[in-house]
């Protein structure tokens, strides 16, 4: 017999269930009250209920609606996942007892993620989105101790890898292009408030 | 009437002022080369440039957000005729037969049709959110909490029977988005939400992020996951003057473009693509040059062209007078006017006249301005084509990363948006649409007050969502829309009638 599973449905039912479900628990610390009067608790629980319901519902009809395969994951795609999310986890909690910055605000959270995805960059499936998310990440990072300049170069520079298309040339013509244009739009049109170059 | 001229002439007032119009022709100039370049569309732009506007007043910003939305309507349609590319999805249509003219040499005529047909459509589109804006406002104003909610159940329904694919994952993103609202501090007992101790959450989770991420930066990843395919231009665009007998043909179509595409913009999930794809195939079965489908029929451009643009101005009717957003784009403007400090409802055509009306005299200067962006200056939309994605993508990227920072000048609204960056390469790779929850994310914490308040206002009774008939056709009609949309033959012939 034909498998008949939608795959990306049984996946997204799943995922609404789940999240509702981490809802349901959340929300177990705040007071419902009545129909008249609404606590906190009360439409949170409501809503949950509901979205567990319409994943119940999509996971339901998932199991005839098909085939909707998800596409195939190699080895190297998981493990370099698995080895991201270790790696990502382990910089955010050991970070901060490497250099007294990494302590300050978010920081730690930053070096988590942009470790975590430059080792899940290895993976060709995962290498685009691995890329520009820890290009993302680096910018958090470095703007506020690197300034302005520093954190567009590491994200121009780190989201250049993503197209192998690129040659050493382009992607120094983008930097300079998108500098000298960021700096007019932000700093002198709008002049937002940021540091421009590394603090000491 | 006389009100209504009146009305008109203090926005015109407004609109003309210097500032006004040069953001109002900067917004139309940005919309036009985003529509031109596949691969960026208009929900992304709009929230790359939300940050941008604060330090705007409330109109002028309002006024450059809209140039985008409508402005992107013209300049899709010059790719999808020259390219048989759509740079927007609302101007896939117009590639079927605007390809096909520009290929039998008349893409002179398939671009002027397209841009004098947008600029007649979103003129009376202008004139019916003028005229049915204060209109609508007075019969908003003797809603009651009840009402509101059901409206907008009405509009989460709606917008989810409409959207492309499952109707209940479509559902079960709305739900998302409301469950996202809900974090952060509740209004009226001031306990945290959801917010595991986070400061940053104690507002809720920042609107900024969540659209940049999964509009703007899980976009970038998933075009460059495509590989590229843009051919360069070998058609010569020829005259721009129709011939009699064209425009003959383009003048009824037109017209009923206009008028279904002015109807379907008011419609929650409605909007300008829907728009398109309900004019063409209307236009396929009643026109007078439906045997000439197939092999560059004018008509093929003519309606649909016009319905996207009338959809995209009427659009902002039930955002301007109801404060509900149809659709992804104005849900964006939602957050704009918050962010602003207003609070869209049926107060804000009284509270803020400037705004209101500045804006709708604006649209048609806007759409005046377009013509001229589009029709003269064809060579240089056409000339922005040749410039290959991996040099404009980390261009957004770093208005991305810059406008999310400056929102509240914290690096953790940056990594919120990596999160929603990677949540929405996730639901585009289960075929979860993100429009959806991000109308359920605006929508939810209006809906949760107005559910207090109405419940408060009944002593708890839960039928005063039945008893009051306002309420009670509002949710009728979402029931049956929701119950024609399980049946499945329904189904099948909008997935057909979205699909083409």
């Amino acid at each position: 017999m034909q498998v008949k599973i939608n795959a990306k449905d049984l996946a997204s039912g799943i995922f609404l269930v789940l999240v509702a479900l981490v809802g349901i628990y959340l929300n177990q610390d705040h007071n419902l009250g009545s129909a008249r009067r609404m606590g906190p608790g009360y439409m949170p629980l409501m809503v949950f209920y509901i979205q567990a319901g319409l994943g119940g519902l999509v996971i339901l009809f998932s199991l005839f609606s098909g085939p909707d395969p998800m596409e195939k994951w190699t080895g190297m795609d998981v493990g370099s996942m698995v080895l991201g999310i270790v790696a990502g986890t382990l910089a955010w909690k050991i970070s901060p007892s490497l250099w007294s910055f990494f302590g300050q605000t978010y920081n730690a959270v930053g070096v988590g993620i942009a470790v975590g995805f430059l080792v899940m960059a290895v993976s060709a499936g995962w290498k685009v989105l691995a890329i520009i998310s820890a290009a993302v990440a680096l910018f958090g990072l470095i703007l506020e101790k690197g300034g302005f300049f520093a954190a567009l170069t590491a994200v121009i520079l780190v989201s250049c890898l993503a197209d192998p298309s690129y040659t050493k040339k382009g992607a120094v013509g983008v930097l300079v292009f998108l500098l000298v244009l960021s700096w007019w739009v932000f700093i002198d049109q709008l002049d937002i408030r940021v540091n421009l170059w590394p603090q000491s | 009437m006389e009100l209504l001229l009146s009305n008109l002439a203090h926005g015109f007032g407004v609109a003309l002022s210097l500032q006004n119009i040069s953001f109002a022709l900067l917004g139309a100039l940005v919309g036009t080369a985003i529509g031109v370049l596949p691969g960026i569309g208009p929900v992304a732009t709009i929230s790359l440039l939300l940050p941008i506007t604060f330090g705007l007043p409330a109109t002028t910003a309002i006024i450059m957000l809209a140039g985008i939305y409508y402005g992107a309507q013209y300049g899709g349609s010059t790719t999808a005729i020259l390219l048989n590319l759509p740079g927007e999805v609302s101007s896939v249509v117009t590639t079927l037969e605007g390809y096909k003219m520009a290929r039998n040499g008349r893409a002179g005529a398939a671009l002027a049709t397209a841009a004098l047909g947008s600029f007649f459509a979103g003129s009376v589109a202008t004139i019916l959110v003028a005229a049915s804006g204060p209109l609508l406002t007075q019969v908003a104003l003797s809603f009651g909490p009840a009402d509101y909610f059901s409206l907008m159940l009405l509009g989460l329904i709606i917008a989810c029977v409409l959207a492309q694919g499952s109707v209940i994952k479509a559902v079960g993103m709305v739900v998302l988005g409301v469950a996202l609202g809900l974090v952060g501090t509740d209004v009226q007992t001031g306990q945290q939400r959801f917010t595991f101790g986070i400061p940053e959450l104690s507002d809720g989770i920042g609107f900024v992020p969540i659209a940049m991420g999964m509009f703007g930066i899980a976009e970038i990843i998933l075009n460059l996951e495509r590989p590229e395919s843009r051919s360069v231009l070998s058609t010569k665009v020829g005259s721009l003057w129709l011939t009699k007998e064209e425009f003959r043909r383009a003048t009824p179509s037109v017209l009923r473009g206009t008028v279904l595409g002015s109807f379907l913009g008011i419609l929650p999930g409605g909007g300008a693509s829907l728009a398109a794809f309900g004019s063409y195939m209307m236009e396929r079965k009643m026109s007078k040059g439906r045997h000439l489908f197939g092999t560059g029929a004018i008509e093929g451009v003519a309606g649909p062209e016009a319905a996207n643009n009338a959809a995209a101005q009427t659009s902002f009717i039930p955002l301007l007078t109801l404060g509900i957003p149809s659709n992804a784009v104005m849900a964006l403007m939602v957050g704009a006017l918050i962010i602003q400090g207003i609070q869209p409802g049926p107060r804000m055509v009284e509270a803020q006249p400037d705004l209101f009306w500045g804006l709708i005299a604006s649209m048609w200067i806007g759409n005046l301005m377009l013509l001229v962006i589009n029709l003269p200056m064809i060579g240089m939309w056409v000339k922005l084509l040749q410039v290959p994605y991996r040099y404009l993508y980390p261009s957004i990227l770093v208005f991305c990363c810059i406008g999310v920072y400056s929102l509240n000048n914290n690096v953790f609204d940056v990594y919120m948006t990596v999160l929603f960056t990677v949540f929405g390469y996730m639901c585009s790779k289960l075929k979860l649409e993100p429009a959806p929850l991000l109308i359920g994310f605006v929508l939810g914490p209006m809906m949760e007050e107005h559910l207090r308040r109405a419940m408060l206002l009944s002593r708890g009774d839960w039928g005063v969502f039945i008893q009051r008939p306002i309420s009670a056709t509002m949710l009728g009609i979402a029931t049956v829309a929701l119950c024609l949309m399980l049946l499945p033959n329904i189904r099948k012939g909008k997935d057909k009638a979205l699909a083409e």
